[in-house]
């Protein structure tokens, strides 16, 4: 119980820390060691797959594209934002603490649990043969991105 | 044959940026708009399924080579009606692009990313799951942050980032509902959810779920107060891409999305009913007065459209049948009428240079085609009898007060005389009065610009001529879905 809670609060914490951070690869850094605790979580929640995509791919192939594009474009470390945001997030993350804490856990207390069956068949037997459906449409969300890196990042010759 | 509204153009989109490099204008021309016609083939095929209200869904399951998988897609009278819509105005939008989109550069991507909107939208619309729905609401989401940037100005990105960052939580909010309604009932499927909601006694999460819905999809529907990053997204975007938007992406991804859960999965009771009433009628109200004050023609339209869409709610929310067929009869004219208004003010942009409607005057003697079609479709929005708007407009007050809703029935009135004022400014300072020196030279829109106002000018008309049919062929068959509930 204490060393979930320990990484719930450390999830939350590196996750404040990579919205706040001044520096991006401070940021980016932050991101990884949050979703690698998030990572954790899941494998002791009995999740072995989600766990395993969270660390390998977010926590390590995400990280180091960042990585890569902010080395890579980095001219100034230091991104400018307007008072209004530092300000604003602080304000929101306590209301939303305040309302997790007065809300969240008699919510959860209603919730009836269902019969622990969370990994019903093989990995790829789920996502193949029950989620088939959404392979197609992150087929299609993956088109979109890969079109909308062409169309922003083209050149501008042809435009006036 | 159904799978085809999202395969086909998921296909032709993944070859068109690999054609594009043999030929930069005719072929991504050629292929968009033939993939756009052949679409809405298929969708007028399919009206006669469900031809005077009855009939069953249809499920289609297609194997891989002989496997089972689960790739299913749902076609009932709503999705339908919707299909139908989408198809339609997105050939018009196609067509306008062959000339319009000639001086962005970089056709072939353009088009691509228009059809894979188009596959988002149809996705959508052909899910009975709500993961589906929540990965096809994204396809069509990453697809028109990247459109509206399209012109890569400094407005435009601009934009683009607010209506993302507004879309972000819009999808965090319905991923968080989906999630709480997963964990309590154990299944994604529209049936199972509302199977295991129906023996479930937990009103207090289902209610937060609801509110989380009715927050996410009021954003992504524009409803007054979730309504900020509409008036820069839509007007930022090129033209054909303003029409898409305003004219059924707000409507597919909002109005529809929340239609079909509310409806079809929770139930529709009085409480949501008089919240989705109220939200409706303070949109309704509230971006008509925004419009009246906006001298951007762009602009002016983007603020109609929340208060149009405001209308819709109105309709659907009040959940009688006559209600629930106007508010849909309301989404189809405003679709249309919206996608013309746009793509004419796309017209004159490219004439004059200019979205400032104090600068503009007398271009009707300049650009006769363009101004008949875009008073056209004023007055249908406007509620002007005998086109479309009229009969929309005229069923959801009519609804509205043999529900009891005086009130709100007087709004809509009022609100109507309102959004007449605020089309007669845009038609005057545009297209009437003395043509200003500056646009002598101005010229009419080229062919086949002018042809897609044209038809979509034909169609706003023929619907209110032939209302009757089209509420019979094409509305009831998807207000009988919403009725009958879950």
């Amino acid at each position: 119980m204490i060393l979930q809670i320990t990484l719930l609060v450390g999830l939350v914490l590196f996750s404040v820390l990579a919205i706040l951070a001044k520096d991006l690869i401070k940021s980016a850094i932050c991101l990884a060691v949050s979703s690698l605790l998030l990572g954790v979580v899941f494998f002791r929640l009995g999740a072995p797959y989600a766990g395993v995509f969270e660390i390998s791919v977010v926590a390590g192939l995400i990280t180091v594209l960042f990585i890569l594009t902010i080395a890579l474009t980095k001219a100034e470390g230091d991104v400018r934002e307007s008072k209004l945001a530092r300000i604003a997030f602080p304000l929101f993350f306590v209301v939303f603490a305040l309302i997790d804490a007065l809300v969240m856990k008699g919510l959860l207390e209603k919730i009836p649990l269902l019969e622990a069956a969370p990994e019903a068949g093989s990995f790829s037997d789920v996502l193949w043969r029950e989620r088939t459906f959404d392979l197609v449409g992150q087929l299609a969300v993956i088109l979109a991105g890969v079109f909308a890196v062409l169309a922003l990042f083209r050149k501008r010759d042809n435009h006036d | 044959m159904i799978f085809l509204y999202i395969a086909l153009p998921l296909a032709v989109a993944a070859v068109l940026p690999l054609l594009g490099k043999a030929s930069k204008k005719v072929l991504p021309d050629l292929l968009g708009n033939a993939t756009l016609a052949i679409l809405l083939f298929v969708a007028l095929s399919g009206v006669k399924n469900f031809w005077g209200g009855f009939g069953n869904p249809i499920v289609e399951r297609l194997g891989w080579f002989g496997e089972t998988v689960n790739l299913q897609v749902t076609l009932d009278g709503f999705s339908q009606f919707m299909l139908l819509t989408v198809q339609l105005v997105s050939l018009a939008v196609g067509l306008f692009s062959v000339s319009y989109m000639d001086h962005y550069g970089s056709k072939a991507n353009y088009y691509a990313l228009l059809l894979v909107m188009v596959a988002g939208m149809n996705g959508l619309l052909l899910s009975a799951d709500l993961f589906n729905v929540y990965i096809f609401l994204e396809v069509a989401a990453v697809a028109s942050y990247a459109l509206v940037a399209y012109g890569l100005e400094h407005d435009e990105l601009e934009a683009s980032f607010k209506y993302l960052m507004l879309s972000v939580v819009a999808s965090a909010a319905i991923l968080i509902a989906i999630a709480v309604l997963f964990g309590m009932t154990g299944g994604l499927s529209f049936a199972a959810v509302a199977e295991g909601l129906r023996s479930l006694p937990a009103k207090g999460v289902t209610a937060i779920c609801a509110a989380l819905f009715l927050m996410g999809f009021g954003l992504k529907a524009a409803l007054v107060p979730f309504h900020a990053w509409l008036p820069d997204a839509h007007p930022s975007a090129p033209a054909p891409i303003s029409a898409i938007l305003s004219g059924l992406l707000i409507k597919v991804s909002g109005v529809y999305a929340l239609a079909r859960i509310f409806f079809n999965v929770f139930g529709l009771t009085p409480a949501l009913s008089q919240v989705l009433l109220w939200l409706g009628a303070i949109s309704v109200v509230v971006a008509a007065f925004l419009a009246l004050g906006q001298k951007d023609m762009k602009r002016m339209l983007a603020y109609s459209s929340v208060s149009q869409v405001g209308y819709v709610i109105l309709g659907v929310g009040l959940g009688t049948p006559l209600g629930i067929a106007g508010g849909l009869f309301h989404l189809l004219n405003h679709a249309l009428a919206k996608g013309l208004l746009f793509l004419t003010s796309g017209s004159v942009q490219q004439a004059t240079g200019t979205r400032n409607l104090d600068e503009m005057g007398g271009l009707a003697k300049r650009m006769p085609v363009t101004a008949g079609a875009s008073l056209v479709g004023s007055l249908s929005i406007a509620g002007v009898p005998p086109l479309g708007g009229f009969w929309s407009k005229l069923l959801i007050i009519v609804a509205l007060v043999q529900a009891g809703e005086g009130a709100l029935a007087v709004i809509a009135v009022l609100a109507s005389v309102l959004t007449l004022w605020y089309y007669l400014i845009l038609q005057r300072k545009a297209f009437f009065g003395q043509l200003h020196e500056r646009w002598r030279a101005v010229r009419e829109a080229p062919f086949w610009m002018a042809a897609a106002t044209v038809v979509l000018a034909l169609l706003v008309i023929g619907v209110g001529i032939l209302f009757s049919a089209v509420l019979k062929a094409w509305v009831a068959p998807a207000a009988d879905v919403l009725t009958k509930g879950f």
